[in-house]
């Protein structure tokens, strides 16, 4: 137990955890250094703002060392699911994807962080570590499409944002720079129809195709097929997927200046190409996929990051300004004991995840007009499917997905059903079947129940050529599909459900729509068509059973769907403070100075993996919040040290004003 | 350790050279010790001779698990559960929970080379290898829809490199 948490992790960029922070007042701070309160704090510490980064996790994983140990955790962890490499944290729990398990008869059970109780599972997870859930994440970044942004007014359904597509186009360009996004700017235009300025090309060249991508892409290219009778054909087409994720600089990027790719964090120099690890999910181990630790190495000294300190509650005035935030600090993670710290800013920014963003809304009891704070909870269902190729096509390769169809991402058949993206994944039945470990057990006659009688097995040259054989010809197809914001789909919380340190777990409750799970009949449709036309061998199966939480029945056919880790909406924005509890800027209707930052935001999410879009919004956010800050602070007269000059202090900046450093008593 | 891997190459189908350059195999012998005792192991040893050195001939049920365990640890770098009939038989006094042996143990792990892969997360391949067929498949060409043809990603480099020369 200590007064002040202490700095763990090397010093990068940014000052760690000094001087104590209670005893000082920030202009902004922000809560959880995840990608969007990592995103805020290098704008504002960039203009000059003292910047205070509460992260409720370790920070461990900032350091080399601390990332090699996190490699062996997930070398040795028997299951390689996303936070398998991460160490579990008793202070910031971690919901885990093995929390969940799916009854005999359908139906399940949720253990773990998460209270679940709705008709079916929320299946995706985070991190609570330095860094955040992007440390696990995948790297897709693909663009939303224009019309995601007004589903009500085109066709019907969910929430419109109070924005476009136009609104954020600068700021989807600066987050691409910022994350370093490899792509095909030209590509995306012809077959997706995102506008992007002429000319734009991404930082880097887009990531080779995989293999199977061009298998795929020479049997369905230009095909179109019916997704029912009596709909109309809809054409096929493989299109790369831009990836934050190190490829070759483009040279003609930035007017002919180039990019520098950032290398990985506690390594510099190290990590600048992705060399195919394949293991981006849960972690890459050369860092060349980004997250941001990077970014924080090219903090600014103004920004203080001090981990292992849990934000426990927004404090507000009686008029509703936000003064600051509650914390609780500790040392040990297994055996946590806390000591409850104040600190106070002129600027509260929530950046904590969709999911911990509104429970920390819901315990200060702020943001509550709208009625909104937890509702619409939203993520991208995902339904796979998987089979078997007539000839080996190098799966357990390269990134996890490096080609699409976008094709059903758009158009008038979203009035009925859910759009979907369909990701061409490259690492066999791994996410479907946990190959190739699953195909070694079967082989040799090992079940899953210990008690049931095992197969006789077969060994020596027969079980090797045999999972050569078939191991080598997996392939799966991932459909997300675009979940609507519901405000049935909710995060509660409950005083009888605590964590070790006292704050409330999230209490959720979830379901899919007909509109999504007739997205998901659709999505099977075409899969069985694509199989058709690849001449694959569909391996896929929906039952009930302990590997299937997700499963359902739908219009007489069974289903199964995954969580793909995009918690969204549970803040969302809005235009009207009746509706929605964040305006367009991020900023809470109810608290002009406090901020929710992150996908919660988001209204509808479309098909696209959706941390660009929210890295844009953090950074559009920045803007009002430099403007606000620069608002409350007027320029002031100050000498500079060390001469006899006097100048006016830099408007933007670190202007001293008896707003927000009142001990130092400064009087203008 | 040398009787461990010969018996080993039944059990996997790969040469004893493979299993050797592995790295692993002491810990492996030691392990495998360690999870079914001395007794047991020599028991399994005998019945696999009397099986001419055959894994699918042998009959008894303790063998027989014993052999799914060792190929599952060389395939995979886990030792698995075993039968909780065999468990129970066998009077362990550990917990019957499947394990990764050590960080090298998976990296090592023979499935991956079935396929001429790699494991995922170690001995990283290179920057764009996944573009290339690999053993025994056809090549695809490699086209977009439009028609445009797209380079490999070794062109890719080369362009990149007469920018940076020039
Ligand atoms: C397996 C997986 C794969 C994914 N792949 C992709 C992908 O390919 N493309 C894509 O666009 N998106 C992907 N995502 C989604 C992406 O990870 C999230 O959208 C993104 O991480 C959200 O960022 P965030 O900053 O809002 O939250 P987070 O990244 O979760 O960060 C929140 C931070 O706040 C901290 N925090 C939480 N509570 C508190 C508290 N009380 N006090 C202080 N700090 C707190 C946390 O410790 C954490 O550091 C994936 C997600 C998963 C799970
Ligand atoms: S494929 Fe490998 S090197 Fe490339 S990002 Fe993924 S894990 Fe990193």
């Amino acid at each position: 137990m200590s007064a002040s948490p202490r700095a763990d992790g090397q010093p990068a960029g940014g000052g760690r955890g000094t001087p104590p922070h209670h005893r000082r007042r920030y202009d902004v701070i922000v809560v959880g250094a995840g990608l969007s309160g990592t995103l805020v704090a290098k704008r504002l510490g960039d203009q000059g703002w003292r910047v205070l980064v509460l992260e409720a996790g370790t920070g461990t994983l900032d350091t080399w060392p601390g990332h090699l140990d996190a490699m062996n955790t997930y070398y040795a962890a028997a299951a390689k699911v996303p936070n398998s490499p991460y160490r579990p944290n008793a202070a910031a729990p971690s919901p885990d994807v093995l929390d969940l398990a799916g009854l005999p008869d359908g139906g399940f059970r949720a253990s773990g962080y998460f209270v679940q109780n709705g008709a079916l599972p929320y299946g995706s997870d985070y991190l609570r570590a330095n860094g955040g859930t992007v440390m696990h994440w995948l790297g897709l970044t693909p663009r939303m499409h224009p019309e995601d942004f007004a589903v009500r007014r085109t066709f019907g359904y969910g929430r419109d944002w109070p924005l476009g597509y136009a609104d954020l186009e600068s700021h989807y360009r600066a987050a691409e720079r910022q994350l370093g996004v490899a792509g095909d700017a030209q590509e995306q235009s012809e077959a997706i129809g995102l506008p992007f300025p002429e000319g734009y090309v991404y930082p880097m060249h887009r990531i080779p195709r995989s293999y199977l991508d061009d298998v795929v892409a020479a049997k369905i290219d230009g095909v179109p097929v019916q997704e029912s009778a009596d709909s109309p054909g809809t054409t096929l087409r493989v299109v790369t997927t831009p990836h934050a994720r190190n490829s070759v600089p483009d040279a003609r990027y930035d007017g002919g200046r180039g990019y520098r790719p950032a290398g990985a964090a506690g390594l510099p120099n190290y990590g600048e190409r992705c060399v195919g690890n394949a293991s981006c999910v849960p972690i890459c181990p050369v860092q060349a996929k980004y997250n941001p630790l990077k970014t924080q190495a090219t903090w600014d000294s103004r920004v203080t990051l001090v981990t292992r300190a849990v934000v426990s509650r927004v404090l507000a005035d009686g008029n509703g300004r936000a003064i600051g935030v509650e914390y609780q600090a500790y040392d040990d993670p297994a055996a946590p004991v806390h000591t409850t710290h104040t600190a106070e800013a002129d600027i509260v920014v929530l950046a904590a995840h969709a999911i911990e963003n509104a429970k920390l809304l819901l315990v200060s009891g702020l943001a509550g007009h709208s009625g909104q704070v937890g509702r619409n909870l939203m993520d991208h269902p995902v339904l796979l499917t998987w089979g078997l190729m007539k000839h080996p096509v190098g799966p357990f390769r390269g990134p996890a997905s490096t080609s699409g169809v976008e094709s059903f991402r758009t158009g008038p058949a979203r009035k009925r059903r859910a759009p979907f993206r369909i990701e061409i994944a490259n690492w066999g039945w791994g996410w479907p079947a946990a190959s190739p470990g699953s195909d070694v057990a079967r082989l040799l006659g090992i079940t899953g129940d210990s008690g049931q009688p095992r197969g006789r097995g077969v060994f020596g040259e027969e079980l090797r050529r045999r999972l050569g054989g078939g191991i080598g010809r997996q392939f799966s197809l991932q459909f997300e599909l675009e979940q609507e914001a519901e405000g049935r789909n909710r995060v509660t919380i409950d005083p009888r459900h605590r964590d070790r340190l006292g704050n409330p777990r999230p209490v959720i409750t979830y379901d899919l729509s007909d509109r999504v799970k007739r997205g998901m009949a659709a999505a099977k449709a075409v899969s069985d068509r694509v199989f058709g036309l690849l001449e694959a061998e569909d391996r896929t199966v929906y039952g009930p059973g302990p590997f299937s939480p997700g499963h359902f029945r739908f219009e007489g056919q069974d289903f199964a769907f995954n969580g793909a880790g995009h918690g969204a909406g549970t803040h969302l924005m809005g235009d009207s403070r009746d509706s929605s509890v964040v305006d367009h800027w991020q900023r809470c209707w109810d608290h002009p100075n406090l901020y929710a930052v992150g996908c919660g935001s988001m209204p509808s999410v479309g098909t696209s993996n959706p941390s660009l879009t929210m890295a844009a919004l953090a950074l559009r956010s920045s803007e009002r919040i430099h403007r606000d800050l620069t608002e409350l602070h007027r320029p002031v007269t100050v000498r500079t040290g060390g001469g006899d000059r006097t100048a006016a202090s830099r408007v933007p900046g670190p202007a001293p004003s008896p707003h927000s450093h009142p001990q130092q008593e400064v009087r203008p | 350790m040398d009787g461990f891997v010969d018996v080993s190459v039944g059990l996997t189908g790969f040469d004893s050279f493979d299993l050797h350059a592995t790295g692993v195999a002491a810990l492996y012998l030691e392990t495998a010790l360690d999870q079914v005792g001395t007794e047991a192991f020599e028991r399994f040893l005998d019945e696999l001779d009397a099986a001419g050195g055959d894994p699918g001939r042998l009959e008894g049920e303790t063998s027989r698990d014993i052999a799914r365990a060792i190929t599952h640890l060389w395939y995979l770098g886990v030792w698995p559960q075993l039968a909780r009939s065999v468990h129970t038989a066998l009077g362990r006094e550990k917990a019957n929970v499947p394990f990764t042996v050590s960080p090298e143990a998976y990296t090592e792990g023979l499935v991956w080379r079935t396929f001429h892969g790699h494991p995922a997360g170690a001995k990283a391949p290179g920057f764009g290898t996944w573009s290339d067929p690999p053993p025994g498949a056809p090549p695809v060409p490699r086209v977009t829809a439009a028609g445009r043809p797209v380079g490999k990603p070794e062109e890719d480099r080369e362009e990149e490199f007469q920018g940076d020369i020039s």
